[in-house]
């Protein structure tokens, strides 16, 4: 019973370890991908950013120019 | 680009097809220029252009050059994908299901048959040996339950959206699947690390001789009144044994290859090591079905090798009757062995 | 209801790429994920022809039959999405795609290698038409506003057609009538089952 349970935590450490190890190992389409050309934002995340949310920006009209969209959230970028 | 001559001549006869119906228009081509849409130059760029039909004829994928460095993307087209498919969708769930119950009738059928193997009780009843010891029975749990894990949460990529999504509903069957894959990913290193161990430890007492060849014969104590002699792994248990080195080595091949997707295999390479894992995976399953089967419910003692990891004497001498002399013959102290480390696994 | 497809008549695509540009700038499509590709065949060489691609939105979908966790759903103008929200990132439908539409924003290992990405014929996913999560998630959903994929829409030459099956292997037929040549509707057979005849 003391190795059944042993085993079963070993497995749960090395899983978690196995986690880790891949998770941190991982390579992003960005990465694998990436040509020389020029960047405007941040890698990984889209134009728009993380935390857009659609809501026009409010105040802040020069604060991270390539962070927010402009417009309503149904009509994104367009003319 | 080396099929270049084999394209040229295809193209060549290409154009001389293409040329008959092309030859529609003599009039027109005599004074090009003033037909309102035509090529003012004359020329028939169809003639030298690259022609799927053609290309599939050369090659069984349509591949090209893209601006992308992504290798995988420089594919046109690559119909294998429905081999693929009809494997997985027609074959694999058949091929699952009609092994995991067909065997788990067998069984049953066995167990109705056959009932529970007894051992005689003899005046060594109640004497324990030490079969196996704390680190054998830590390296099988850990690629046991590991293996438990792998094999639900891999049937579940077959099963999963044809039993289970109607059951729970697709929202909870998706994060479950999604929870299902990461504990398939990461418990694989602990399985096959357990399965490395097993190999490494019991390997030398697994080695196929005579003595295997008469327990077959006589029908492993399956059949037969009695049990034919054996060493530390009887032949059956020696095939289990070959079974888990053999299926575990190739699960984790194919398993590596498509736990790095591309790094070595193109997308038909990635698309056979589906098939490779699932069909072994079906086929280890079914495997392991009959392993759990004689060693909890099938044979009366055999649990306590792995649960405890000391046996009763009787039963010992019954199965392994050849490795109880050796165990004996290597300790002063008789069969009584418990507390001691006979270490049979040295 | 209408059969979506889209067409790309190789002999008029000049490889500008302009198609893959307005799906990024569209869609906001992470960096590294092309829903759409320019691939070109026999490069630099006589009979050199370029044809875009993405998701076709296939009759009988392969991705759609594969995937373990059926994530993909066929819309009544037959296009095929998915929901980001049952994906598991296994990558089969890659496996199945004849054309390597699906697309993931990590490709190291298949562990956690995230929900996977592809075209939407603009149309958007399972979420409400024009709501933020949608866009987030599968970008903008110009199909629910009345008008078709940005990328056919952009093309400079008209070589890639999008809408109605029918209607853009018509218009392909006229132009192959017209100008005497055409190398086919590229992908169709594999995707339709059926190709426009020249």
């Amino acid at each position: 019973m003391k190795a059944f349970a042993a085993a079963v935590i070993a497995a749960i450490a090395l899983g978690v370890l196995a986690m880790y190890a891949l998770t941190s190992n991982q390579t992003f389409a960005y990465q694998a991908f990436a040509t020389s050309g020029t960047r405007v934002s941040e890698p990984g995340i889209n134009l728009v950013g993380p935390k857009w949310n659609g809501m026009p920006v409010v105040g802040e009209a020069n604060d991270a120019a390539h962070g927010k969209a402009e417009g309503e959230a149904s009509h994104p970028k367009r003319s | 680009m080396r099929r270049a001559v084999t394209l040229f001549s295809t193209l060549v006869l290409a154009t001389t097809l293409l040329a008959a119906p092309g030859a529609f228009a003599p009039a027109r081509a005599q004074n090009p220029i003033t037909q309102d849409g035509q090529n003012p130059m004359g020329a028939k760029p169809t003639a030298d252009s690259v022609n799927e039909e053609f290309l599939f004829k050369n090659a069984d994928k349509i591949t090209g050059r893209v601006s992308i460095p992504d290798r995988k993307s420089a594919n046109l087209i690559q119909p294998q994908g429905r081999e693929y498919r009809a494997f997985r969708e027609s074959w694999l769930p058949w091929i699952g299901g009609l092994g995991i119950l067909g065997m788990i009738a067998a069984l049953a059928g066995f167990f109705l048959w056959r009932g529970r193997i007894l051992t005689d009780d003899t005046q060594e009843s109640g004497r324990k040996i030490l079969r196996f010891n704390a680190f054998e029975r830590f390296a099988h749990w850990m690629t046991a339950t590991c293996f438990i894990i792998l094999s639900l949460s891999g049937l579940n990529y077959i099963f999963g959206k044809r039993l289970l999504m109607p059951l729970i509903g697709p929202e909870a069957f998706g994060s479950l699947a999604q929870w299902a894959k990461y504990s398939h990913v990461y418990l694989a290193w602990p399985f096959m690390l357990g399965v490395v161990i097993m190999v490494a430890v019991w390997v030398k007492d697994n080695i196929p001789n005579r003595i295997d060849w008469a327990w077959i014969k006589a029908g492993g104590g399956f059949l037969g009144k009695g049990h034919p002699h054996a060493e530390r792994f009887n032949a059956g248990q020696k095939g289990v044994f070959w079974m888990v080195a053999g299926f575990g080595a190739a699960m984790g091949v194919t398993g590596l290859m498509m736990l790095f997707p591309f790094t070595v295999l193109d997308i038909n390479g990635m698309q056979v090591m589906q098939v490779i894992h699932a069909l072994i995976g079906v086929a280890f399953i079914v495997g392991i079905l009959a392993h759990i089967y004689i060693g909890t419910l099938g044979m009366k003692g055999a649990y306590d090798a792995m649960g405890s990891g000391e046996v009763d004497l009787a039963w010992a001498r019954a199965h392994h009757d050849l490795w109880v002399e050796k165990q004996q013959a290597k300790t002063a102290s008789g069969p009584q062995l418990t507390g001691r480390h006979p270490a049979p696994a040295e | 209801m209408a059969r979506m497809k889209f067409l790309c008549d190789a002999d008029r695509c000049i490889e500008c790429n302009a198609c893959v540009t307005a799906c990024k700038n569209e869609h906001e499509v992470p960096w590294g994920i092309n829903r759409r590709r320019v691939v070109t065949l026999n490069d630099g060489k006589p009979g050199e022809r370029s044809v875009s691609m993405a998701c076709m939105h296939c009759t009988d979908a392969p991705c759609a039959a594969v995937c373990p966790v059926n994530c993909f759903y066929t819309t009544a103008d037959a296009v095929v999405l998915h929901s980001k929200d049952i994906c598991i990132g296994c990558g089969y439908c890659f496996y199945a795609c004849p054309f390597g539409a699906p697309q993931y924003p990590r490709v190291g290992n298949f562990g956690s290698r995230g929900k996977m990405d592809k075209c939407t014929y603009c149309s958007g996913g399972p979420e409400a038409d024009f709501s933020v999560a949608e866009y987030e998630k599968y970008g903008s959903n110009r199909l629910a506003e009345g008008k078709l994929p940005l990328c056919a829409e952009m093309c400079s030459t008209k070589a890639l057609l999008a809408g109605d099956g029918e209607m853009i292997a018509e218009i392909y037929k006229q132009r192959v009538v017209k100008r005497g040549y055409g190398s086919g509707a590229w992908g169709w057979k594999t995707a339709y089952r059926e190709t426009v005849a020249i």
